[in-house]
């Protein structure tokens, strides 16, 4: 019961700095919406650029295959010394490359992005949501 | 040997107990240490913890929102508890409640096939995976543990 005791205690006084951390913070997250990762923009923002939009399915060959945006160029970890320079091909400066994956959990995006920035390649995003969010949106 | 009979054996004990104290100092810094680092950089960031949390698909935003300004807190009274030995035994029962949410949210998922930072030190660590995470958190356990047998 004592440690039980301790715990309700050391619970209740979190509560405090917490309290302010959701008022005050600079980096508080937002209730109403989610927060976008830094990179990250949302489906609709992107379908709004319209066709300067370079599309890179992060996912493998596979699921390319088997479906993908319309136009989007696969460039993922596993075949990056063959798909890179396909890339280049289809890139030119000014156009905004967009990379997804599977769902909001998926990181290869992300690694993807990171990737395409330290080869000169920008601007660069990471769809939030990835390929589920394309999906259930059309 | 200097000591005999009965001296000897107390002399073992004493020396058995000088290193079970010197080793349960050691696991209450280790383990309250790094709830205070994890908790501080979480603390730091809390929006990027959010989104963390959020891609486990556990949890609806907005409890993701708030367990994001709460978690780290916990973790880090915790931590400072436990390395202070301040409320020693809430401490264990929190930290040991905590790693094991951590470790199923983990192991949940592995087994979904989710390819995620594990987002245990904000991103002071970032690293894609939930294997490692779930083994440390095992070990942590074991710790945590070993420092209960002392309430026996």
């Amino acid at each position: 019961m004592k440690s039980v005791r301790q715990a309700v205690l050391i619970l209740l006084a979190a509560l405090v700095p917490a309290g302010v951390t959701a008022i005050v913070h600079p980096r508080r997250p937002p209730w109403s919406e989610e927060t976008l990762a830094p990179g990250e923009e949302k489906l609709r923002t992107v379908l709004s650029w319209g066709s300067v939009v370079l599309w890179v399915d992060a996912r493998s060959q596979r699921e390319y295959e088997a479906e993908h945006v319309p136009g989007s160029l696969l460039l993922n970890l596993e075949a990056w010394d063959r798909l890179f320079p396909r890339f280049l091909d289809q890139w030119s400066p000014g156009r905004k490359i967009v990379v997804y994956c599977s769902s909001r959990s998926c990181e290869m995006s992300h690694e993807i992005a990171a990737r395409l920035e330290q080869n000169g390649i920008s601007p660069v995003y990471v769809l939030k949501g990835g390929w589920e969010e394309w999906k259930a949106a059309k | 040997m200097l000591f005999r009979g009965q001296d000897a054996s107390l002399f073992r004990m004493g020396v058995a107990f000088r290193y079970g104290r010197a080793g349960r100092f050691l696991m209450r810094l280790v383990l309250g240490g790094l709830f205070v680092f994890a908790g501080t950089a979480k603390i730091y960031d809390p929006a990027t913890f959010a989104i963390e949390l959020e891609r486990y698909q556990l949890l609806p935003w907005k409890i993701c929102a708030a367990a994001a300004d709460y978690l780290p807190w916990v973790e880090f009274l915790t931590g400072l508890c436990l390395s202070l030995k301040s409320f020693e035994r809430g401490a264990l029962l929190l930290i040991t409640l905590l790693l094991s949410v951590f470790t199923l949210a983990l192991a949940s998922a592995l087994v979904r096939g989710l390819n995620i930072d594990c987002g245990c030190f904000g991103h002071t660590f970032a690293s894609t995976g939930t294997i490692l995470p779930i083994l440390r958190n095992l070990v942590l356990l074991l710790l945590a543990g070993i420092l209960w047998t002392k309430y026996r």
